[in-house]
């Protein structure tokens, strides 16, 4: 199995609820804005908590991987401009649009952090986070005159890095809206 | 992220340890969810913010034998929900009229506990999303 990347990773087995919850909460205060927490713990209620949490606090929930009677959840911290996201790339099509502009070539690159491209992503996106992205730019100099299509989860993180990819060169730079979080395709998982 | 803070207002009015983890789990968890709670400790209730208190509360009668299974499931203590409660920003309100009534004051509490009357606490209860009675 491989290895999902994390910023934190703390230590709850043994603890029963509400305790997994209330160090989940801590532990997220104290970190940044897009960085992925790992939560191991054996409390089977933690499953759904961790998840119910995440979703009524406004953070991501990526993923529960269960190893024997241990449970790791994963989770991204948001960022308050997520929700309100400002477009600047011109260059846009829709999630729809992908599937078909693809079978004309192209390459598609996911900038999301590596847990969650881990969980889910689109078969044959090239995950490059959007931190990394300037440094693995000769990755991409092949596609320098091919179009190139930039997803994450909401369209904001993908818009940056068209940004980025147009000012070194790339001449067909796409961002993919709304992104993975409306995305109704085949996925697939690399754990 | 959530928009306005949701409140929840509790009300403890039975003083076993049994009781006590009825009304701090669901506090903690949900001050961990970003919610503004406050407990209105009245009664039975109000020992589980006596001073020295956490230690002393005993399981009803006929549930004696769960204090084991508390025990295996390595439930936090009351002491410790009581830090993490304050720590996470629950506010402790005791009942003034059962503290005549018992004879207490405030320096019979925990630190933290503030003393009002039914009315501070449905001052808050008004408004609160979520209210739960133990």
């Amino acid at each position: 199995m491989s290895e999902i990347r994390v910023d934190k990773t703390i230590d709850c087995k043994g603890l029963s609820c509400p305790m997994p919850i209330v160090r989940t909460k801590k532990a997220i205060d104290e970190m940044q804005a897009g960085q992925v927490l790992e939560v191991v713990a054996t409390d089977p209620g933690s499953v759904a908590d961790v998840k119910g949490w995440a979703h009524r606090t406004g953070h991501q929930f990526l993923g529960t991987l269960t190893e024997g009677k241990v449970f790791r959840h994963f989770i991204r911290k948001s960022r308050p401009e997520e929700t309100k996201t400002e477009q600047r790339h011109p260059n846009t099509v829709t999630n729809e649009e992908l599937a078909e502009r693809m079978a004309n070539g192209g390459v598609l690159v996911d900038v999301r952090e590596p847990a969650e491209y881990a969980f889910s992503h689109i078969p044959g996106a090239i995950s490059v986070p959007l931190g990394e992205l300037e440094q693995r730019l000769p990755e991409l100099t092949s596609y320098q005159n091919q179009p190139v299509y930039v997803i994450c989860r909401t369209g904001s993180r993908s818009d940056l890095a068209c940004q980025v990819l147009a000012e070194h060169g790339f001449e067909q730079v796409y961002n993919v809206l709304p992104g993975m979080s409306q995305w109704q395709g085949p996925t697939e998982q690399s754990l | 992220m959530a928009d306005a803070k949701r409140k929840v207002a509790i009300i403890a009015s039975q003083g076993s340890l049994d009781a006590a983890y009825k009304v701090l789990n669901i506090a903690t968890a949900a001050a961990a969810t970003d919610a503004e709670v406050t407990i209105f400790f009245t009664f039975e209730g109000l020992n589980i913010v006596r001073r020295n208190g956490a230690e002393t509360l005993t399981m009803g009668p006929g549930k004696e034998h769960w204090m084991e299974g508390f025990q295996r499931a390595n439930v936090p203590s009351v002491a410790e929900l009581l830090e993490v409660a304050k720590d996470s920003g629950v506010k402790f309100i005791g009942c003034q009229m059962t503290m005549d009534v018992m004879g207490l004051t405030k320096d019979d509490f925990i630190d933290g506990v503030e003393v009002g009357g039914a009315v501070t606490f449905l001052d808050f209860a008004y408004d609160a999303d979520v209210t739960v009675t133990f």
